[in-house]
């Protein structure tokens, strides 16, 4: 398994634009089509904007995301350092389009092909585990 | 993000520039909010926006959701890129009317 990247930053709103461009740089690297980048940075921002808003409940903390490659996928974990949560969390409810709430989550399971969460490394925290194929004839 | 409020015809016209997300959308979310509370149906410009998340788009079905009740509309023009492909993934451009320019819209 090949890390592609390795960022931690601040569970701070004013750090996502910061965690986009990195993305969209490793994205890039993993030669993604600029569809797929677009759609792959919105959904890691979207993940840190839940560990920002339901994890750390707009307290500080740190946010740890890494990158990989494996085969034909990319994988993205982002490790947080805030209570454990339930995994019932991220499970994918049914949505109406215009009632508020859980638009992150279903955009995330839409673009990518595996989510989960695994176990912390420690005794607090989470790990978010998403994984997406790569481009056809990008793995080296 | 920066945003610009004029009048357009019988419209206000919000244009967003930059990307919205959890840190600036709370800023959009009140002006657009203020506008439709007014009495106002708006149109959003997206031309110049290149990235909006589900704040974002929460932000504007709050709005819309608003302007339906107060039988006024809210439309959005200039849609493309990353903002397009987010309204095309969560089926929104089916609900928001979508026009590509401001000469679209009639007096």
């Amino acid at each position: 398994m090949k890390r592609i990247l390795h960022v931690e930053h601040s569970a701070c709103t004013s750090q996502l634009c910061q965690i986009r461009d990195k993305v969209r740089e490793a994205c890039y690297s993993l030669a993604y089509s600029e569809s797929d980048i677009n759609l792959i940075t919105l959904v890691i921002d979207e993940a840190c904007t839940n560990i920002i808003r339901y994890a750390y409940c707009g307290e500080s903390g740190r946010i740890i995301l890494e990158i990989f490659q494996h085969d034909d996928q990319a994988i993205f974990h982002l490790q947080d350092f805030a209570q454990c949560i339930d995994k019932s969390c991220i499970k994918l409810r049914k949505k109406n389009l215009l009632e508020p709430g859980g638009l992150g989550l279903q955009l995330i399971y839409q673009v990518m092909d595996f989510v989960q969460l695994l176990p912390p490394k420690g005794l607090v925290g989470n790990i978010l585990e998403l994984k997406k194929h790569l481009p056809k004839g990008s793995q080296k | 993000m920066t945003f610009v409020q004029k009048t357009h015809l019988h419209y206000q016209l919000l244009a967003l520039t930059g990307e919205v997300d959890l840190h600036n959308s709370p800023q959009v979310r009140k002006q657009l909010l203020d506008i439709v509370k007014s009495g106002n149906s708006v149109i959003v410009d997206f031309s110049a926006l290149t990235y909006i998340d589900s704040s974002g788009i929460a932000t504007l079905v709050e709005a819309y959701n608003l302007a339906k009740n107060k039988q006024l509309s809210l439309t959005i023009v200039g849609a493309r890129g990353a903002p397009l492909q987010v309204m095309e993934l969560t089926h929104l451009n089916k609900v928001f009317p979508m026009i590509d320019s401001l000469d679209e819209i009639k007096g």
